[in-house]
This record gives C-alpha cells, sequence and structure tokens, in this order.
C-alpha cells in the first residue's frame, strides 16, 4: 500500500532560509549574551559592600564648607618623665591605653543578585564551574581568605577589551606607591580587590573594597590601592566604548613583585 | 509552526533581559616606590613647641625612608583650627596625600597638651586623632609618639621613634681612645654619658623594659659582664665567675640574660636567672661559642659557633637542645640577632676581607647582604624589625660611626653622634 507522498526537503517548510538564518541568529545571541553575562557575574554573591573611605558624590564638587565639629574625640594619654643621669623622683603616672585604631568593619552582608533570568541558570552554572577550574590560581594563598570568586574574563571577550585594560594600568600604576608596605612581614597579606564604577568623564563613581581581611598590612595595602584609584582620575578612555569599561570588577592589586 | 514560534519568543525574551555590558578585569602588579607626600605644618598654639613637635615629626617621618614631608612655604590652606575639617582640594593641588594638623596648649598645671589628627587626603577623612599630655621638657618623646603612630597607621606596622640607642662613644687621640657608654634618642638627640672613661667598656645591650643595660667592661682588667641601672646610676657585677664572661644579651621577659663564659680557652653559652642567680651550660662542645640572642618568644637562641672550622651561625632550643647550624653561605658569619618580629636574623658577614650586614630568614634560607662598607657589622634591631643599625668603621684609621638601613636594604643613613661612636644596640618601645 503507498503512502502518501510527504513535502521533500527541497520545497522546504513554509519559513524558508531566513527563517531558520533568524533562528540560528537568536539562538547564537542569546547563548553568547547569556554567557557572557554569566562569565562577568560573581559566582560568590556574597560581596563586601565595605566602604573603606569616604567617597565624594561626583556631583558635589564644589567648594565645601568646614564642619564646625570634630568628628573624634581623641583620648588622653599621660606620658611619664623619662629616666635621666640624676633624676629627681619620677612622677610617674599611669599612661591610659591609647585607642585602638579603627579596623574597617569587614561585615558581610548578603546582596540580592541582579536580575538573572531563572532558566538556563543551571547550565551556566556548570560552565561557569568548569572556567573556575581552568582559571584557579597557581600559588594557594597563605590566610584562606573568603573573597568573592570573580572569574576572569576569558574567550570572546579578552581581544576585544585588553586595549581597554592596558590602557588603565598604565594609567594607574603611576599613581599606585607601594613604598610603605615594603618589608611587610607577608607579602601574601598585600594583595588586594576593588570594584570600581567609572563616571562617562573617567572620573571615579565608586570604588569598593572586595577583600576580607582584618589584618593592619591589608589595610595599608588596601588605602594604597584606594589612594591610587582616586589620584589618577579621570581616566582617559574611549567615551564611544563606555559600556566597555564602565565597571571594572575586579581591580586586582598585587604587589608582591615589587617586594623583592 | 507554534513550537517554533514558542521557541522563538523565548530566547527573544532571554536575549532582551540580559544587559549589554560586562565588567572589565584589571591586574595591577607594577607601581612606584617613592615615600608618601604628607603635609606637615607647624603645630598650632605654644610658639616653641608647636614647630618643634612638628619638627621633630617631620624629621622621623622622613628618615624612615617612607614619607616626604612637603615644604610649608608652599602650603596653601593654613589650618588655624584642627577641629574643622581641611579644604583637601588646596592639599591635592600640592600633591600631598597625607596631612597633619596638631595643636600644643599649656594646661593650668604646666603640663603641655598635644593634639593631632591625620587626614586622608584623597579619601577626605581623617585616619587618626590622639592627644598627649606631658612636662614641657618632654615635648621630643611627645613627637616619636605621634610619628609613631603616624607611622603605624600608614603602615599597619608598629613605629621605632620613641626608643633610644645605648652605644660606646670615643674620643681622644688613636693611642689614647677614651671609652664611655652613652644613651641618645634614636634621632641622635639628647646624648648622655653613662660612665666616666676610666674603664673600657664594650658591647651594651638593653633589657626590655629599657630600664637596665648589660655590657661588658674590663674595670678589673678582666672582662665581665655587668649589669647598669639607667634609673639609679647603679652598676653590679653579674655574678662572680673566676673568668672572663661577655657578650650578654637579655631574654624577652627580662628575666634571664645569656652569656659567654670562658674556661680555659673554651667558651661556651650559659643563662643565668636574674631573680634566683642560677646559672645553665647550654653548650658544651670545645670550639668557641658565644654571641646568643633570644627568639622573641624567648623558646630558642641563636648564636655562633666555630665548632665547624669557621664561625658560622647556629640555633638550638633555650635549654640547650637541638642545636644545628643554620649559614652555609660563603665565609664566615657571626654576630647574629634575632629581629624582634621573629623572621628574621641580622648577622655579619666576614669575606674576602671586608665585613658587611646581612639578613637571613630563621631557617637560613633567604640569605642577602645590606651594607656595602668597607667594615660593616655588628647589627641591633628596631623593635619593629624593619630597621637595623650597625657599626661602621672607616677605614684610613678614622674611627667609626652608626649607620641605619632597612631591612630590604634600602635607606642607608648615618646617625648622628657626638664624635666617633661604636657598638650601637637599640631599645624596645619606650613604656
Amino acid at each position: 500500500m503507498l503512502r502518501r507522498a510527504q513535502p521533500t526537503t527541497a520545497e522546504g517548510p513554509r519559513y524558508g532560509v531566513f527563517g531558520s538564518l533568524a533562528f540560528h541568529a537568536l539562538v547564537f545571541a542569546a547563548a553568547l549574551l547569556t554567557f557572557n553575562r554569566n562569565l562577568a557575574t560573581p559566582q560568590d554573591t556574597h560581596v563586601v559592600p565595605v566602604d573603606l573611605v569616604t567617597i565624594a558624590d561626583q556631583t558635589n564638587v564644589q567648594a565645601m564648607a568646614p564642619k564646625p565639629q570634630a568628628e573624634a574625640q581623641p583620648e588622653k594619654m599621660d606620658i611619664p618623665v623619662p629616666e635621666r643621669e640624676a633624676p629627681p623622683e619620677p612622677d610617674m603616672t599611669e599612661a591610659a591605653p591609647s585607642p585602638d585604631a579603627q579596623l574597617p568593619d569587614y561585615k558581610i552582608a548578603k546582596e540580592t543578585p541582579k536580575d538573572q533570568p531563572k532558566t538556563k541558570k543551571e547550565q551556566s552554572q556548570d560552565f561557569a564551574a568548569l572556567l573556575n577550574k581552568l582559571t584557579a590560581p597557581e600559588k594557594p594563598v597563605k590566610n584562606a581568605r573568603q573573597g568573592p570568586r570573580v572569574i576572569r574574563q576569558q574567550g570572546l571577550g579578552n581581544a576585544m577589551t585588553a586595549d581597554l585594560v592596558s590602557a588603565l594600568q598604565s594609567q594607574i600604576y603611576r599613581c599606585w606607591n607601594v613604598q610603605g608596605l615594603i618589608g611587610s612581614p607577608d607579602p601574601d597579606d598585600l594583595v588586594v580587590d576593588f570594584s570600581l564604577t567609572l563616571n562617562p568623564d573617567g572620573t571615579v563613581g565608586r570604588a569598593q573594597l572586595l577583600t576580607l581581611n582584618g589584618n593592619g598590612y591589608t589595610r595599608a595595602a588596601a588605602e594604597t590601592a584606594s589612594r591610587a584609584i582616586y589620584s589618577c582620575q579621570p581616566y582617559h578612555l574611549p567615551a564611544n566604548r563606555y559600556q566597555e569599561w564602565r565597571e571594572v570588577n575586579p581591580l586586582h592589586f598585587d604587589p608582591r613583585q615589587m617586594m623583592q | 509552526m507554534k513550537k517554533f514560534l514558542a521557541a522563538f519568543a523565548f530566547l527573544a525574551a532571554i536575549c532582551a533581559g540580559s544587559p549589554a555590558f560586562a565588567a572589565l578585569s584589571v591586574d595591577v602588579t607594577q607601581g612606584t616606590a617613592q615615600p608618601l607626600p604628607i603635609a606637615i605644618p607647624d603645630f598650632l598654639g605654644d610658639p616653641n613647641a608647636g614647630p618643634n613637635i612638628a619638627g621633630a615629626v617631620r624629621a622621623d617621618l622622613e628618615r624612615s625612608g617612607l614619607f616626604r614631608p612637603l615644604d610649608q612655604r608652599g602650603f596653601a590652606e593654613h589650618i588655624t583650627n584642627i577641629n574643622t575639617v581641611p579644604n583637601f582640594q588646596s592639599w591635592r593641588a600640592i600633591t600631598a596625600q597625607g596631612l597633619v594638623s596638631g595643636q600644643v596648649t599649656q594646661q593650668p598645671d604646666g603640663r603641655l597638651r598635644v593634639d593631632f589628627r591625620l587626614w586622608d587626603v584623597f579619601g577626605e577623612s581623617q585616619m587618626l586623632g590622639q592627644t598627649f599630655a606631658t612636662t614641657p621638657e618632654n615635648w621630643r618623646r611627645v613627637a616619636h609618639m605621634v610619628s609613631d603612630a603616624i607611622y603605624e597607621r600608614v603602615t599597619g606596622e608598629k613605629g621605632y621613634f620613641d626608643t633610644r640607642i645605648v652605644f660606646i662613644s670615643e674620643s681622644g687621640p688613636a693611642t689614647k681612645r677614651v671609652k664611655r657608654l652613652a644613651i641618645m634618642d634614636e634621632d641622635g638627640a639628647n646624648p648622655n654619658f653613662l660612665t666616666n672613661g676610666s674603664y673600657m667598656v664594650l658591647t651594651p645591650r638593653f633589657n626590655p623594659t629599657a630600664q637596665m643595660i648589660a655590657y661588658m667592661s674590663y674595670i678589673s682588667a678582666k672582662p665581665r659582664v655587668y649589669l647598669f641601672d639607667l634609673e639609679t646610676g647603679r652598676q653590679e657585677l653579674l655574678g662572680n665567675f673566676p673568668n672572663m664572661t661577655f657578650s650578654p644579651r637579655f631574654s624577652p621577659d627580662g628575666n634571664r640574660v645569656a652569656l659567654t663564659l670562658e674556661n680555659g680557652g673554651n667558651s661556651d653559652i650559659y643563662v643565668m636567672d636574674l631573680r634566683t642567680r642560677a646559672i645553665q651550660r647550654l653548650t658544651t662542645d670545645p670550639a668557641i661559642d658565644t654571641a646568643p640572642s633570644f627568639s622573641p618568644d624567648g623558646r630558642q637562641i641563636v648564636f655562633e659557633s666555630d665548632r665547624g672550622g669557621a664561625q658560622q651561625i647556629y640555633v638550638m632550643n633555650a635549654d640547650g637542645s637541638n642545636q644545628r647550624r643554620i649559614s652555609f653561605g660563603p665565609g664566615r658569619n657571626g654576630t647574629p640577632v634575632w629581629s624582634p618580629r621573629g623572621d628574621k636574623i641580622a648577622f655579619t658577614k666576614q669575606s674576602g676581607g671586608t665585613f658587611a650586614v646581612g639578613v637571613m630568614n630563621v631557617d637560613g634560607s633567604g640569605e642577602r647582604v645590606l651594607t656595602n662598607g668597607y667594615e660593616d657589622e655588628g647589627p641591633t634591631w628596631a623593635p619593629n624589625g624593619r630597621v637595623l643599625m650597625f657599626n661602621r668603621t672607616l677605614s684610613g684609621g678614622r674611627g667609626s660611626q652608626i649607620w641605619s638601613v632597612d631591612v630590604t636594604g634600602r635607606n642607608e643613613r648615618r646617625v648622628p653622634t657626638p664624635g666617633s661612636a661604636s657598638d650601637p644596640a637599640w631599645s624596645p618601645l619606650i613604656q
């Protein structure tokens, strides 16, 4: 018994080659955009929103009226008279303990993730996990600190943004003065990460310390990096590519090579 | 067809939902190493103490090699009140990254009150604010405490400016040198003589409270270790040993002194408990074992021994067990001193006819020479383990000087002394 003949591929479905092309393009675009964004999203959404320094709002750069009140109330510290060759009875008063230098409050706050598509999440996470393994650091850091695991951009992003990366590096390097860090006992304490948001004119919109560590040397390193970020602004980057350099995350400062 | 349209719409939705940018990732691994420009105008208030204290702070910070105090004549803003926020823009304009404002006020009881604030010029915030009260003649100590506070806030490391140096001051012609025990502030100010030079004095060292000095003296024509109490001026003989004793060093808790006893040509290391005067022998081999120095936790001692044929550096537990060699570099290595930070040992290296000061890790690795005179020896550590002082003998019989250098080998500088000076020892931070 003969079957009714189906339409052959030569005739094709009704929507034709263009439809097929459009469909392919759409799949490609969707994959590119979805994966691309996941590459940039921190794996660990527990970002530390620590403001190490007071960030002046960029739109408010006019003359600042001096505030009348001082902020800190300094504490008293009495000093005993030092010994001399033939000292009179020294007046030894109790030295009150000097105030501890305030370390920044390294609190962890949970930030709700930004709008993410709910679908295809597992797939992108597997992909990201794979990328994680590929970009694992060579040398394990001594104090295993809980920094956010940011995955560096690989693959498609690189060639297009490499010139922006090196432009930023060359502009910030001359302001990053590590003199005060040389001689620290453990160079691994000195590695710090920031997230940076730049305004279209290249000035700093927001600089945020990402590194979790209460160590005094790390704070010195963070302040050194912060000074670098602020003193080298405005950054001169192509205005027509603002969306590509608007966010820098991470801005990673590693002075270990300079500690020799 | 319907399925296709659904898939099409779904993918379009994904594209629309994705933002169009991703964050840049930038590694900064190269920078500069320059002293930090800092503005320290004269402190307000007292017309003498104000400029004096600010001047000493500027000198301290500049001498550390980590700061560059800017010239006051270039300051645009004149601070008139330390309780108002400065005009940071004007300080940025002269490239200052830090700003110190301070004032000195006289109290009714005659004491001086010193307030200061350290400002972050780019972050536009106060980094530090402290107050001190003291007698007027103590202004130098206050200045050093201000410098220490600023240094610590910026580097994360404790400072070393509020310290003293004990040393041997030499005067007189080469044929009739007079050597006196002397003490001065770490910057060379306030030199004072502690002995009158009628007897030879060598290798003075502070105890951990900086109230006592142990040293070696030839008072009775035989070298003995003495303790000198800085407060009372009293000297006492440490132990009544029949033979020579030398190279004394206090333990970190101040309760023990390690020293070398000579016996029939053989020198060994002993530890004496200052409270009980009990003495314990730590080394027993027939070589010359000397120059002991405690680790900061008091559990180990580094020392010099020629049991291997020439002077080398050894480490042992504080009870004398587990003696092992750690120096294997070229030449002879001696006068080891354990860093107060615990991570390094400074020493004198003799090779090819010259003497140089070096540092190594406590296991002997990472050995490097820091100085480049022709006869540099006898290092002593600042209490923060970042700076060393040492003895530099000048060629041609021109006497000797005290010099300082960073643990990285940078910033080699002379320490001003009244004439020829040798054998420096650095005190801990003054309590």
